[in-house]
């Protein structure tokens, strides 16, 4: 869920007034100026359920109404005596938005239930949010799935994603009863499933958020690590790229997998047994012994603040990786030229075969590559134009699809595959340069700091999100928070240690978060709420069923494939 | 508006002499007779122009609000201004330094609190020499016969020493006229103040008062009329004036188990601050008492409009039966069960029964009962 807090929604951004300040203890000086009061409202509650748990409104929210309800009676409506001051309104909640493996920021909220972005932004800040790490192993899923069944699969998951987006963003048009502006989509899970549906909502949310910062601890433990043995190599001018199958290059790529029988190599193979010096370093900076935990110092301490809002303003990071990254892919393809053969079913030495069985994965990685459902509702929110939801949205979809493609098939077809086997593309694609080059290097320090600014707030929304539901209260005690992050980022650092396979833990949290968010719930709420408007039609019913037939097997499959 | 509807209502009513409210620096003394209220028991609201009595006063006993007056004799306009429910005429005297005598009929606020206690707000200190020598003339007059005392103190007020010394000087007069009243030192306003300091500056407070009102006991609260502090420090203030609320609670507890009931809840009847309450299990709202509190007396607002009183009140659905109803002479009850299947006329009956136990208990000679359990 992106909307933070249910306290009071619908408030203008303060105009906070420092004047004259007369003491230290003063928070506001003469409040009389009726010009700067926040208006106040929360939703009208009826206590239809006594086993509710989880209110909309707080009861704070809830007492502070009754009381300014109470006030004015007390006075003439032209008197200022007891009309609420600012700072005793509760303030804007924080509205943030996030993709799992994209950008995590503060969204401004704007009043009187429209925004002001035009729809260049309101494109551009969707495909903002949706870009991130799941790059990484876009040349991996298509090689995993054949080059031409790759492509197709790329576009017609970005259709279906795009589709159960759109069925998203209707959902709240559906239901009449009730006032919905405030609505996020696990509200609307709520009214049609009740508290399971709220509760399974946040579950797979949370699964989201989790799968992501694993990948995330993952890569840092990996670019870290890199970026050390760079710095460490670059003053000790010392070249170890001969130990891995590599091409003939002043920019080699490399195939760090070939010579190991499939294991990732974590470190460079110790030759030269007479410098101590690099063995110590070898011992100490190891990609997945020692780097997990040196990660932990740096972002622990970052986990436990209160409130993020510092991290979301390097939301600019994120698309000057992006950007860095479709330059490097492109100098890259210039620099190593087009290495395709199609061979349909039968892999060869250096190819994979055009259709393999193992697309599954590829799937698996699109389903949190193309995932914004969880916030689509607020993005669109803001779009000055609302009528233009559906376009705006579609076009955002097509530029992502592009990107995916673009940066996909040029690493693929650019991967050297003379000397070195196309199965060689990595998980991680910049695995495939040596630590050594000077291109990645820089991709890796954008990535990391990137990285670095994103999962303190990924970490505030997981932890907003699950001990608020469960104890009411997102910051119940330091203790409570401090055990959550420590299983947070041991799940990371044990990921990072055995399981490093960043295309692996993607696609199966991609596959399960996004069976609900994706699959089930937008088709399933559209054929109830048809049924219910009794416009329910065959084709309809059965097309829907096929999506949801889809997403199950997605999930299926990811463990057999 | 309603307020300029009512002063012409006055103004038929009182075809007698006007009083002109002096302004400026009168020229002598003038000194206000008070009238023949002597035997009642007070409740003294005192505290510096400014501080937020008049506001406090409105809320807490859900009176309109004065217009804005700041200027000399502020609370005496109060007393001709405001629309007050159940307000009675007296007879005020108005003497010169030479000895000349007029009598006016005036608007005297006459609030029932808990009984016969008559609460009387007055300004203390501030640059309105009229109102200090009012205040040392009838020194004794006001502080006779007085209950409680409860003092206001501005948290932003940047002349703590003057505040300590008016406070200091209105001690002393309780200790010559009254010296068993009750003090309650109220800091106010503490909404202005930031979060984090708030408990430092209260703490820094309450020992400087407590260190001044020795030998007299004062209990400190800190306030604001934002948040739950004013409603919580005056249910607390009212807690302490009842003589027997130990004895109280009890068979409220005997009461409501008896009954069944899920919670049951004892208000003062004009402020309905919260004078105990039994619940059978944990609530989640903290708020709820104020919540109902206030809700109560916006109602109560609306009756008076159309000339009713308030009497009792039931609220039902499918998940629980709540009433509230007139109790004894000085409180109301209100009774939450959350078994709806139990007819209304079953718990109207009880309480009706209970009545008549509670009457005797709140007679302070009548001798000492229980409810039995049956």
């Amino acid at each position: 869920m992106a909307n933070m807090g249910s306290d009071s929604r619908h408030l203008l951004i303060p105009e906070v007034d420092h004047e004259i300040n007369p003491g230290p203890m003063n928070i506001q000086f003469d409040s009389s100026d009726l010009r700067s009061k926040r208006p106040f409202y929360i939703e009208p509650t009826n206590i239809v359920n006594v086993n509710d748990v989880i209110q909309r409104v707080s009861d704070h929210a809830s007492a502070m109404n009754k009381r300014i309800h109470y006030y004015s009676r007390l006075t003439a409506p032209a008197d200022k005596a007891l009309i609420a001051p600012d700072h005793v309104v509760p303030s804007p909640e924080e509205c943030y938005v996030y993709s799992p493996l994209g950008s995590a920021y503060k969204l401004q909220s704007y009043t009187e239930g429209y925004g002001k972005n035009t729809s260049l932004v309101t494109i551009f800040m969707i495909w903002n949010t949706m870009m991130g790490t799941s790059i990484l192993s876009i040349p991996w899923g298509i090689k995993q799935a054949g080059f031409t069944t790759g492509m197709c699969i790329i576009m017609l998951m970005g259709l279906l994603t795009l589709y159960c987006c759109y069925r998203v963003v209707k959902s709240r048009a559906m239901i009449s009863s009730v006032d919905t502006t405030t609505w996020e989509y696990p509200d609307v899970c709520r009214h049609y499933f009740g508290s399971f549906g709220q509760w399974s909502s946040l579950l797979f949310s949370l699964v989201s958020l989790v799968g992501a910062m694993i990948v995330y601890w993952v890569l840092m433990s990996n670019f870290l690590f890199n970026t050390g043995k760079f710095i460490f190599n670059f003053i000790h001018h010392i070249n170890d790229t001969d130990t891995v199958l590599s091409t003939n290059d002043s920019n080699p790529v490399i195939c760090p997998s070939a010579g190991n029988g499939g294991h990732l190599d974590n470190g460079s193979i110790i030759f030269y047994a007479n410098d101590t010096g690099l063995q110590q370093f070898e011992k100490w900076w190891n990609k997945s012994r020692t780097v997990p935990f040196y990660l932990i110092g740096l972002l622990l301490p970052l986990l436990n603040f209160k409130s993020p809002s510092f991290f979301s303003k390097f939301n600019i990071l994120g698309t000057v990786s992006v950007l860095y990254l479709i330059f490097l892919v492109t100098f890259k393809a210039i620099h190593l030229g087009f290495h395709l053969e199609f061979h349909w079913f039968m892999p060869t030495e250096f190819f994979v075969p055009e259709i393999r069985f193992q697309f599954p994965q590829l799937t698996g990685v699109l389903t949190l590559a193309f995932f914004i459902h969880n916030c689509i509702i607020t993005l669109l929110k803001n779009n000055k134009n609302q009528e233009n939801n559906v376009r705006d949205l579609s076009i955002a979809y097509m530029l992502v699809t592009l990107t995916y493609l673009y940066i996909g098939v040029l690493v693929f077809a650019s991967f050297p595959s003379p000397p070195l086997s196309k199965d060689c593309i990595e998980q991680n694609f910049l695995d495939n340069f040596p630590s050594s080059d000077i291109l990645s290097f820089i991709a890796r320090i954008f990535l990391l700091f990137q990285m670095m600014t994103v999962y303190p707030l990924l970490g505030y929304l997981a932890r907003v999100q699950l001990l608020g539901h469960v104890f009411g209260d997102i910051y119940p005690s330091i203790l409570h928070v401090l055990v959550l992050n420590l299983i947070i980022v041991g799940a990371g650092v044990i990921m990072a240690c055995f399981y490093p396979n960043i295309g692996g833990i993607i696609r199966y949290s991609g596959a399960a978060c996004g069976l609900a968010f994706v699959f089930i719930y937008p088709s399933l709420i559209y054929i109830i709420s048809l049924h219910q408007e009794e416009r329910l039609t065959w084709p309809k019913l059965i097309f829907h069923i096929f999506i949801i037939i889809l997403g199950l097997a997605n999930l299926i499959f990811q463990f057999f494939m | 508006m309603e307020e300029s509807g009512s002063e012409k209502k006055m103004e038929k009513e009182n075809p007698g002499p006007k009083m002109d409210p002096p302004l400026g620096e009168p020229e002598g003394s003038l000194g206000w007779v008070l009238p023949n209220t002597a035997m009642k028991k007070k409740v003294l609201l005192m505290g510096k122009s400014g501080s937020g009595k008049t506001s406090m006063r409105s809320i807490i006993f859900a009176n309109y609000i004065a217009r804005d007056t700041r200027r000399l004799g502020a609370t005496i306009l109060d007393r001709l201004h405001s629309l007050q429910i159940n307000s009675s005429l007296s007879t005020y005297s108005l003497v010169d330094s030479v000895g000349n005598t007029k009598t006016f009929d005036v608007e005297h606020s006459h609030v029932r609190f808990l009984g016969n206690l008559v609460l009387n707000l007055w300004d203390c200190g501030g640059q309105d020499t009229f109102m200090e020598n009012y205040f040392t003339s009838q020194r004794d007059n006001i502080f006779r016969n007085v209950e409680v005392l409860i003092y206001v103190f501005d948290v932003e007020s940047r002349e703590l020493e003057k505040d300590m010394h008016y406070y200091q000087s209105c001690l002393e007069a309780i200790l010559q006229n009254s010296p068993d009243a009750k003090i309650f030192c109220l800091v106010h306003k503490m909404d202005l103040v930031q979060e984090d300091q708030r408990d430092l500056i209260f703490k820094e407070r309450e020992e400087d008062l407590r260190r001044l009102s020795r030998p007299l006991e004062c209990s400190c609260f800190r306030t604001s009329i934002w948040d739950e502090t004013l409603y919580k420090a005056w249910s607390s203030i009212v807690y302490q004036l009842i003589p027997n609320v130990q004895q109280l609670e009890m068979n409220l507890r005997n009461f409501a188990e008896i009954i069944e009931a899920d919670e049951v809840l004892l208000f003062e009847r004009a402020t309905f601050l919260v004078i105990s309450h039994y619940q059978c299990k944990e609530q989640r709202d903290a708020h709820r008492f104020e919540k109902i509190s206030n809700i109560i007396k916006q109602f109560k607002l609306s009756c008076s409009k159309l000339a009713a009183s308030f009497q009792s009140m039931e609220v039902r659905n499918s998940n629980f039966a709540a009433f509230i109803d007139i109790f004894t002479s000085n409180t109301y009850v209100m009774v939450v069960m959350s078994d709806p299947s139990i007819p209304s006329a079953a718990t109207l009956i009880n309480i009706r029964n209970a009545r008549k136990h509670f009457e005797k208990l709140e007679r302070v000679d009548g001798p000492k009962q229980c409810l039995l359990m049956h």
